[in-house]
């Protein structure tokens, strides 16, 4: 009775997985690359609402976790040659370590210094892969479309750069991925999470070790949002600082911040929503991330629940 | 160039860079000691101050009106991102980082728009060489470090000696209390805010003519303005100004002998421990 | 009887205020223990103490011979030592139903698979089962932030029974609640004697008197007086600090 309808959740999410696996037949050709694009980045909005919707945490250093996802693929295939299966799954150990690393380090402080010390150790890596520059090419990045093999499947072969494959596998890790965070965010982990978040003087008298639970959120955020950057790697082939910088750390907060945090389909629909107006603007000015800077104040001031919290608590409060 | 002079070197550059560190994290920690917020903005004033400094030198007056109009302006913007901002989000931590962020973007794309992407030289005011044995060396940087230290020294006055300073220490001490007594809080608070970014400003100012002026200066400035803020103690005029000069001269030192990034990796990551490690956290709520 | 809980010398002082001054106390199994005193006379503090929401500044507090001192509270549930808040601290935003499911999961928790998977009727069954006793069995859709709060209090009850407690802790859950509740409250109490150990911070006299098996009278820090309900009524001591009051 409390938990209305878990047939109608699950149902809901699996039309929006089959929604997107039938838009790539009648969108061009354009939207198809955006689309993909955008799944994959949705994937690091997910991976970054768990930690913010449920757990409560606020970070500023994913884009560490983001990239130690690229790096180890990006890396690995340029200097061993490694397949792009292994090397995915490099990059979501990797990131998995780098968040367990952080969390046992950072998550020891209190919220908003957790959100200040993540910055730091994020903006050290950001550093670290330009003094880097002989192994990482620092700003500049490098391209790893050379040495990556296509994959291989039923005796098929399936070329990165071929855009029906991008989409597909952009499609198949989302649509893991947003299930698992449905899941994830629906089970007994789950509801501590939220416990924690709301309350955790209570929680801890509940039996529950707050911090054990938090780290399981980062770890789970981590590595969700590094295999959306090992992901995004193999899909356009290159590797770059920039995608360690701040930047891409105050990215899925407003992905999830405008989609609605703590909501599980908040973050396609913010992703989604961002990527094509910083698109659009960034054909017609330099200046396109005004709208970054503009979009946040607004959200944070006028409509802190993002679009999907606003619908939650205005017509479907069942949705979650 | 021998050792001692890569030394004296390191030493002279990393005072000058710790005066001008002092001014810029000086708003910063005001902003953090008193309001109690993260102003994650703060570099952008920084930056708007130095871009400010380049537009007046293009002017008939030259470069020094800046001096005094740079903090003006960038103050008068503060405070109104106070009353129209921070003070509706009841200046609640999380949001007024996400605000300040917002605003970040806001003001460096701005400044982008209107001045470009250049970086932009200016001449300084006064020009004189001090010849060392072994280098000559730049008199206007001395004279940064000249007004620079004038200005703490100001600020400290006003902290100490003026009815204003007095509102601002009672209302770090305790916000209820001081509303209680009569002090208008939100007034201090916006003051702060402002007094804080035209501090920044002035700083930005005075480096354009070392540094030139650009619109993504602001992102150096506050990283090295928030280590000097934590290693420093929030507020703490005193540990703020001994920071700026710890970091400044141990920054100036590794970047002469080894790489000025690997220098900022390593002041983050101490820096990253240092707040991680103090108990109480950042604002003295307890951590778990 | 066996001994089921024991502090010895147990102290905690605030910024130079000895809330509770070594303290020795002690908990046989079965018994309905009340705690008695003025305000502040460091009842929360004691009991906080013996839960494991805050630290004592010396002293130990054994749990069946063992010795938890140095166990935080989300391990002494565990061991079966549950405690409810005097001021109220729920969920608020949450449903009731959820208040009461995140306890009562707790025990449901075993292994590693049923951390990540729960079967829904099983749990809805516990929640039921915790909400019907405390009297509250419709209110599970509500949210808690808006139920009375005398009715917040009972829900703190309903989610300490979920955890199964082996030592129940009751802070003040009278407070706040009409008469007819009271005596439901108590009913329900001295019910669950049968299996739990309760150790209960009242105010109201008439409560005490007749659910207490044993009281411990406590002030300024002190354990002043303790034994039956009428010895206590009796001790000279006790009306001064009470009628004093
Ligand atoms: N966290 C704290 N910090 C400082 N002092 C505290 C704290 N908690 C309690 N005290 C003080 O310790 C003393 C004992 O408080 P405690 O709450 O244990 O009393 P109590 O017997 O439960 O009173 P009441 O009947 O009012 O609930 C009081 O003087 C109180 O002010
Ligand atoms: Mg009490």
């Amino acid at each position: 009775m409390r938990r209305p309808g878990a047939r109608a959740v699950w149902a809901l999410h699996l039309a929006v997985i089959l929604l997107l696996l039938g838009l790539q037949v009648v969108v061009p050709p354009f939207h198809q690359i955006m689309l993909a694009r955008i799944m994959v980045l949705a994937v690091y909005a997910i991976g970054y609402n768990v930690l913010l919707g449920y757990a409560g945490l606020m970070s500023l250093g994913h884009a560490m976790l983001f990239a130690s996802g690229m790096y180890a693929t990006g890396l690995t295939i340029l200097y061993f040659g490694v397949g792009a299966g292994a090397a995915f799954g490099l990059g979501v150990l990797a990131s998995a370590v780098m968040a367990t690393a952080l969390g046992l380090v950072t998550l020891r402080a209190s919220r908003v210094s957790f959100l200040i010390v993540t910055m730091m150790f994020s903006q050290a890596f950001y550093l670290a892969t330009l003094y880097f520059n002989e192994i990482t090419m620092g700003d500049q990045g490098f391209i790893i479309s050379g040495q990556l093999a296509p994959l291989r499947a039923g005796g098929r072969e399936f070329a990165f750069s071929d855009p029906a494959v991008k989409y597909n596998l952009a499609l198949v890790v989302f649509a893991l991925c947003l299930m698992l965070s449905v899941w994830l965010t629906r089970s007994p982990i789950g509801r501590v999470l939220v416990g924690v978040r709301e309350n955790e003087e209570r929680t801890r008298l509940l039996g529950y070790n707050p911090l054990s639970y938090k780290l399981l959120a980062l770890i789970a955020s981590g590595t969700i949002a590094g295999a959306s950057g090992s992901l995004y790697t193999l899909m356009f082939s290159y590797v770059g600082s920039s995608f360690a910088s701040i930047l891409y750390s105050i990215y899925p907060l407003l992905w999830t911040l405008l989609g609605g945090t703590g909501t599980t389909l908040g973050p396609l629909l913010g992703t989604a929503l961002m990527t094509y107006v910083v698109d659009i603007a960034s054909g017609l000015t330099s200046s396109y991330l005004l709208l970054v800077g503009a979009t946040l104040l607004i959200l944070i001031m006028w409509f802190p629940a993002g679009v999907m919290g606003g619908i939650r608590t205005r017509w479907a409060r069942w949705l979650p | 160039m021998s050792f001692e002079g890569h030394l004296f070197l390191a030493l002279l550059e990393g005072t000058v860079t710790g005066f001008v560190l002092a001014l810029t994290a000086l708003g910063l920690s005001l902003v953090f000691g008193v309001m109690r917020i993260v102003n994650v903005a703060h570099g952008e004033f920084f930056m708007l101050g130095a871009v400010i400094a380049w537009y007046f030198s293009t002017l008939p007056g030259g470069f020094l009106p800046a001096l005094v109009a740079a903090p003006l302006l960038v103050g008068a913007a503060a405070f109104l991102a106070d009353r129209l901002v921070l003070r509706r989000l009841e200046y609640k931590p999380e949001s007024t980082i996400v605000a300040t962020i917002g605003l970040l973007y806001i003001i460096q794309q701005l400044v982008l728009t209107v001045y470009g992407p250049y970086a932009r030289p200016v001449a300084a005011p006064v020009y004189f060489r001090l010849d060392f044995p072994w280098f000559g060396y730049s008199g206007y940087k001395l004279v940064v470090a000249g007004v620079s230290a004038a200005l703490l020294g100001a600020t400290w006055l006003v902290m100490s000696r003026t009815t204003l300073g007095l509102y601002m220490r009672a209302t770090q001490q305790d916000r209820e209390m001081a509303q209680a007594f009569g002090v208008s809080v939100d007034r201090v608070y916006a003051l702060v805010f402002a007094l804080g970014a035209g501090l920044a400003a002035m700083a930005g100012a005075l480096v354009v003519p070392i540094q030139q002026a650009h619109y993504l200066m602001g992102l150096d400035a506050l990283l090295m303005s928030f280590i000097v803020v934590i290693l420093g103690g929030l507020g703490s005029l005193g540990g703020t100004v001994a920071a700026a000069f710890l970091i400044g001269v141990s920054d100036g030192l590794v970047s002469v002998f080894f790489s000025p990034t690997l220098a900022k990796i390593v002041a983050t990551l101490l820096v990253a421990l240092v707040l991680v490690l103090r108990t109480g956290g950042l604002f003295g709520e307890e951590g778990t | 009887m066996t001994r089921l809980l024991e502090t010895t010398g147990l102290s905690k002082t605030f910024d130079g205020l000895e809330a509770v001054r070594r303290v020795d106390f002690r908990l046989e199994t079965g018994e309905i223990r009340a705690i008695i005193g003025p305000n502040g006379a460091g009842k929360t503090t004691l009991v906080s103490m013996i839960s494991g929401r805050i630290s004592p500044t010396s002293g130990r507090v054994l749990f069946k011979g063992k010795d938890v001192t140095g166990l935080r509270a989300w391990d002494r549930v565990a061991l079966g030592i549950v405690y409810t808040f005097q001021v109220t601290s729920i969920f608020k935003n949450l449903t009731v139903f959820e208040n009461v499911a995140l306890a009562a999961q707790r025990r449901l928790m075993t292994g590693a698979l049923s951390r990540l998977t729960l079967p829904q009727r099983t749990l809805a069954e516990h929640v039921q089962a915790a909400l019907a006793q405390v009297g509250l069995p419709d209110a599970g859709d509500r949210h808690a932030g808006s139920l009375p709060y005398g009715h917040q209090k009972l829900l703190e009850v309903a989610m300490a029974l979920a955890l199964k407690p082996e030592l129940l802790i009751l802070d003040e859950p009278t407070q706040g609640l009409a008469p007819e509740e009271i005596a439901a409250l108590s009913r329900l109490i001295r019910a669950l004697s049968r299996g739990v150990t309760m150790l209960l911070i009242e105010h109201n006299m008439a409560v005490v008197l007749e659910l207490a098996t044993k009281v411990t009278v406590m002030d300024k820090g002190d354990i002043l007086a303790e034994g039956t309900p009428s010895e206590v009524e009796a001790h000279p001591d006790v009306q001064k600090v009470y009628l004093g009051l």
